[in-house]
């Protein structure tokens, strides 16, 4: 069906004259091409694969010699969930009838116990805790809602059933007051017993989409993504019961933003250059990032990011790629090596003469974002990153997705991605 | 523009008005405008914009002559403001001009069709029906709509405003000129003064010729005069000369001193009854070693206000002194002006002498820079406009000195701060001045703007009740930041959002990081400037410029400044109710906590008897004990609590011991001075004090 649309659309685009498309070459070699690059890196994978599958499977923590101790989390089994749960309730009891009142001591999330690790590339949490008495104005809100939500997942683990973060928030608003709170615990809770969240039978809500050329099992059912319709599979929250991935695609295209995701799977991208598009609508949740790290583990694809030229775009990237601050302590679990920015890039604006309407100038906030990236360990590891935002911080200028749309909403599709791979321009 | 230019074409024409506009009465063709007239015509730029605005401008510039007046002879400025509403009877009958009742009532705008009754009737019906309702429901009514009858059109309302002080008053013989004539003022050198314009009175009493025709009456009396000035007079706009209807000295009873301004206005006191309040309480706040008695006097009693806003401080700022200009502050005009005027020779004792920051020295230095033209000892009359233009040229490119504050009056920190705490009665208040104070000693001196010194002065206040009055209420304070400004120690009302006061404080200052709540709190926020030259923006003159970034820059590190000394405060506060409330917040939150973790014991218990899993030993212990209902709810509640009891116990302790007996800084209190008259007291002795009651 592409096939046949091709030709007549391409005259009508002479005619319109698109920027570039002249140098465009046919899909059949833009396709050569790519094989070629896939077929070179995978040996190239392989060799090293091998190399180091021989001496360790892939680094962990523990195979460094880090000068300070770190905090990582496993997938527990919910009863070992529940063991540890009922040992700190245990614990907390004793305490309480001792005439000590009671404290917890949580590992602290905060950016100074933050360490990012080259040689994983990704950021791990340091051992520092902070400790939550109950008898201290400042913390026995949070000390509190600690217990109710150890006592709410203690009941989730003894039934077996899973709930939303919502759900959670749900079962005592007049405590947790609003859905930040319960969240944060959350996460605290997951850090202190040394387990993922997905192990605590709390999932949040759908947010990521998939389309393309995957074929997966979704709690038994059989998901074929290029017959989802348009709007694509909605990712499922519970990672666990995702399985048998299979695909024939050459690439996994990773989309900031719902619109540029709309228009590539509207004009079945995936079809005319077979691959797997994924987006998080924004910062990603949780199940998207493990179903990126699942999908690129077990299909051995290359991943292109596809986001703004902005800072914000950048630190998304830096999310799927190195993992959050926030949870930092399940990144082992949840991060994607090796994603490359393809675009837009800050030098993309003058190479594609993308008009000067479409550019918007960067706020103060955003320089200083900007700058503030220029610092951070996950940019400086690839000079490329470090020279484009270099050069984003230096023109002040920002531009998202959709400002190729000044060529004509399809330009994204027909023109800029295609020269892109053609080109091989990805950092 | 007209303020700017003319004072100078006033002062070398003044003489020759008269006979120029005697010319230009004869010839039609080119007709010449008097300052009188120029003003009558742009009656806006000067405040007199419509009936509302014109009552609220006329008190205000006759309020500040007679602080001015007070000021000036170092007296505390006492201020009776009397507005009295006369109706159209009255009115007609002052004038001389018999009641008419209207014969033909379709002839007026507002006359009411059939149609329109009928309508009004049935809202009218509906509206009460509603207030029955709401009444029955015992619902609060608002006003109710049917009692606000539209004014017609054409049907003004009248005022007679009278302004009474205790100031220098006005030579017997002068108060004609100085009434009527426009643009005579005595304010025309450079000093920080109240006036915008220099128009005070004359203004009013020419929007009184414009409205009612009525003349002004005004009766002076100054300290040395052993009788009372007596003088009713109006304008004749057209040749800007006075025209004087009575002239005569009366005996002086009681030794009074100071002038009373009577003048008859059109106005509109409900639309700007508001604004005048709160100029009379922004004026007591910036001026609280004066006393104030402000009365409106109603057709119907109950509409009457009358406020008094007492002394709470015989501290005066000083007066502003007159001082020279500064180089790099004249133009072109000014300096034709000064050289004109100089009584000095040659052009080397007029630059030493004519302005300030330039001594013998640098005077010859910038001869010598102006050319060969230029010589020390030429005439200074011989200098030629062009040769002006060389001097205006270097004085903006040469460096000059800056200016020093020492001839502002600003209204002083202890000031301010009294005369917030007075009127408004916040919960804490900071002030902070940019000035070497009187009372506290500054690191800051004045600083200076295109050749101008200013001063910025700031007060923040949180807190505080809403100021009510008898009869109307004042809602001073409302949630959020409420911004006062003062210029030249005079309260700024109109366009308020594009004041760099008013900017500053939206938008510029971190509110968060001081612990005060942008929101929620009451903040007032003070900011007083005084300059020889306020750079206003706007016909109006009522607001000062955000593009100024020498006074945004002052005007934000003073409010900031408040913000550091609250901050203080507001943590010492926050910590002290922490520790009353302490035991209470945490015993808040023992149910909660101590019920989760029951529940889960009572959980594992169940497991426990089933046997579905098995259990360490001391986990099994508690689960026994649990089961055997040792362990309860109420066991944990009770062992947290005496625990909770504990901590707190220790934390008061603590912070007894380390907080330590601190108090406030003290304040002075101000006594008001006793009536010498009264003698009725009765003293109760004692070795140590005397306790006197007075009766």
């Amino acid at each position: 069906m592409a096939d046949k649309k091709k030709p007549k659309r391409t005259k009508e685009d002479k005619d319109e004259d698109l920027p570039f498309k002249s140098i465009l070459e046919s899909d059949e070699a833009i396709l050569k091409l790519l094989k070629s690059y896939i077929s070179s890196s995978l040996t190239a994978a392989g060799s090293s694969g091998a190399s180091s599958s021989s001496s360790s499977k892939p680094l962990t923590l523990a195979d460094l010699s880090l000068s300070s101790s770190c905090r990582e989390v496993a997938d527990l089994s919910l009863s070992s969930v529940q063991t540890e749960i009922e040992t700190v309730i245990v614990q907390i009891a004793r305490s309480i009838l001792a005439g000590d009142g009671f404290s917890f001591s949580v590992p602290s999330r905060a950016a100074s116990n933050q360490l990012y690790v080259p040689e994983l590339d990704r950021i791990v949490l340091k051992d520092k805790s902070t400790l939550r008495p109950f008898a201290s104005v400042s913390s026995v809100r949070k000390t509190t809602i600690t217990t109710r939500i150890l006592a709410l997942i203690h009941q989730l683990c003894l039934r077996n059933i899973h709930v939303t973060k919502r759900d959670l928030f749900y079962t005592d608003v007049k405590l947790f007051q609003d859905q930040t709170q319960s969240d944060a615990v959350l996460d605290d809770v997951s850090c202190m017993l040394g387990c993922t969240r997905s192990s605590l039978n709390v999932i949040a809500a759908e947010k990521g989409v998939v389309v393309g050329r995957l074929i997966f099992s979704d709690n038994g059912d059989m998901i074929d993504c290029t017959k989802m319709g348009m709007g694509g599979k909605a990712i499922p929250p519970n990672i666990d019961r995702v399985g048998d991935m299979q695909s024939d695609a050459m690439f996994i295209l990773l989309v900031e933003k719902d619109a540029a995701y709309i228009r590539l799977a509207e004009d079945r991208f995936y079809n005319r250059f077979p691959c797997i598009i994924v987006t998080a609508k924004g910062q990603p949740d949780v199940a998207t990032r493990l179903f990126l790290r699942k999908m690129k583990m077990e299909l051995k694809l290359p991943v292109l990011a596809l986001v703004d030229s902005d800072p914000y775009g950048l630190k998304i990237l830096s999310v799927y790629g190195c993992g959050s601050k926030n949870m930092s302590y399940d990144s082992a679990n949840l991060t994607t090596p090796d994603i490359k920015w393809l675009g837009i890039r800050p030098s993309d604006l003058d190479k594609y003469k993308i008009p000067e309407q479409c550019r918007l100038p960067m706020t103060e906030q955003d320089i200083k974002t900007g700058k503030d990236m220029l610092e951070e360990d996950f940019v400086k590891k690839n000079p490329g990153w470090v020279e484009e935002l270099n050069l984003m911080v230096k023109t002040k200028q920002k531009a998202e997705i959709q400002a190729l749309s000044s060529f004509g909403f399809q330009y994204l599709s027909e023109v800029y991605l295609p020269l892109k791979l053609q080109q091989q321009d990805w950092l | 523009m007209a303020g700017g230019d003319s004072p100078a074409e006033t002062k070398k024409g003044s003489s020759k008005t008269s006979k120029n506009s005697k010319d230009s009465s004869k010839e039609s063709t080119l007709k010449q405008k008097s300052p009188a007239e120029f003003f009558a015509e742009n009656k806006n730029i000067a405040g007199f914009d419509n009936p509302g605005k014109s009552l609220y401008t006329t008190v205000r510039e006759l309020v500040e002559n007679a602080l001015d007046s007070s000021e000036s002879i170092s007296e505390l400025p006492e201020v009776e403001v009397t507005i009295e509403e006369i109706g159209k009877s009255k009115f007609n009958s002052m004038i001389g001009l018999i009641d008419r009742e209207r014969v033909d009532t379709k002839l007026y705008d507002d006359y009411e069709t059939d149609k329109a009754r009928e309508k009004r009737l049935v809202k009218e019906a509906r509206a009460s029906e509603i207030q029955a309702k709401n009444l029955a429901s015992g619902k609060k009514n608002k006003e109710p709509g049917v009692s606000k009858v539209l004014k017609a059109r054409g049907e003004a309302s009248y005022y007679k405003v009278t302004c009474k002080d205790n100031g220098k008053g006005m030579p017997h013989d002068d108060i004609p000129n100085m009434f009527g004539r426009v643009l005579s003022g005595t304010k025309y050198g450079l000093k920080q003064t109240r006036g915008k314009f220099g128009l005070g009175a004359k203004m009013a009493l020419i929007w009184s010729k414009m409205s009612t025709g009525l003349p002004i009456e005004i009766s002076s009396s100054m300290k040395s005069q052993n009788y009372v000035t007596f003088c009713r007079l109006d304008i004749d706009i057209h040749r800007n000369i006075p025209h004087i209807h009575l002239h005569e000295k009366k005996a002086n009873k009681e030794k009074w001193h100071g002038a009373e301004i009577q003048v008859v206005i059109e106005g509109n006191w409900t639309t700007y009854r508001s604004k005048i309040l709160h100029y009379m309480r922004q004026m007591a706040v910036i001026t609280p070693y004066a006393q104030f008695l402000f009365r409106f006097i109603s057709e119907t009693p109950e509409k009457n206000v009358t406020v008094k806003f007492t002394r709470r401080t015989d501290v005066m700022p000083p007066i502003p002194i007159e001082t020279k200009h500064h180089p790099s502050s004249v133009d072109l005009l000014l300096i034709k002006r000064l050289v004109t005027d100089t009584s000095k020779k040659t052009l080397l004792q007029f630059l030493q002498n004519e302005f300030v920051n330039i001594n013998k020295n640098l005077a010859a230095r910038l001869i010598g820079e102006m050319g060969p033209d230029f010589s020390p000892g030429m005439a200074v009359k011989s200098v030629t406009s062009q040769q002006m233009v060389r001097i205006h040229q270097l004085f903006r490119q040469a460096k000059f000195d800056d200016p020093s504050g020492d001839c502002l009056s600003p209204a002083g920190e202890y000031n301010l701060r009294l005369g917030i705490i007075k009127e408004l009665h916040p919960d804490m208040v900071a002030t902070h001045s940019g000035s070497v104070d009187f009372f506290l000693e500054s690191m800051f001196s004045a600083q200076v703007f295109e050749g101008h010194p200013f001063i910025v002065e700031a007060g923040v206040s949180v807190g505080g009740r809403d100021v009510k009055q008898a009869s109307h209420i004042l809602l001073l304070f409302i949630h959020g930041i409420n911004i006062f400004r003062f210029a030249n120690r005079i309260p700024l009302l109109f366009e308020q959002g594009g004041d760099v006061v008013t900017r500053t404080a939206l938008k510029r200052i971190n509110w968060n990081s001081y612990k005060i709540n942008q929101t929620q709190d009451k903040i007032g926020v003070f900011v007083s400037i005084v300059s020889t030259k306020i750079p206003f923006k706007g016909t109006g003159k009522e607001y000062i410029g955000d593009d100024i970034s020498e006074i945004a820059t002052a005007v934000k590190s003073a409010i900031q400044q408040c913000c550091i000394q609250l901050k203080s405060k507001i943590v010492k506060r926050l910590q002290a109710r922490e520790q009353q409330e302490r035991k209470r917040s945490l015993s808040r939150y023992i149910p909660d906590a101590t019920g989760a973790v029951y529940e889960v014991l009572k959980q594992m218990t169940e497991e426990h008897t089933k046997k579905r899993k098995r259990y360490k030993e001391e986990e099994t212990a508690m689960l026994e004990k649990v089961s055997k209902l040792i362990i309860t709810k109420e066991t944990l509640k009770e062992k947290l609590a005496e625990h909770v009891e504990q901590v707190d116990y220790e934390m008061a302790l603590e912070y007894a011991t380390q907080s330590g007996v601190s108090e406030e800084p003290r304040e002075n209190i101000y006594l008001q001075q006793l009536n010498p008259n009264h003698s009725n007291f009765i003293d109760l002795h004692s070795p140590t004090f005397v306790f006197r009651l007075i009766l």
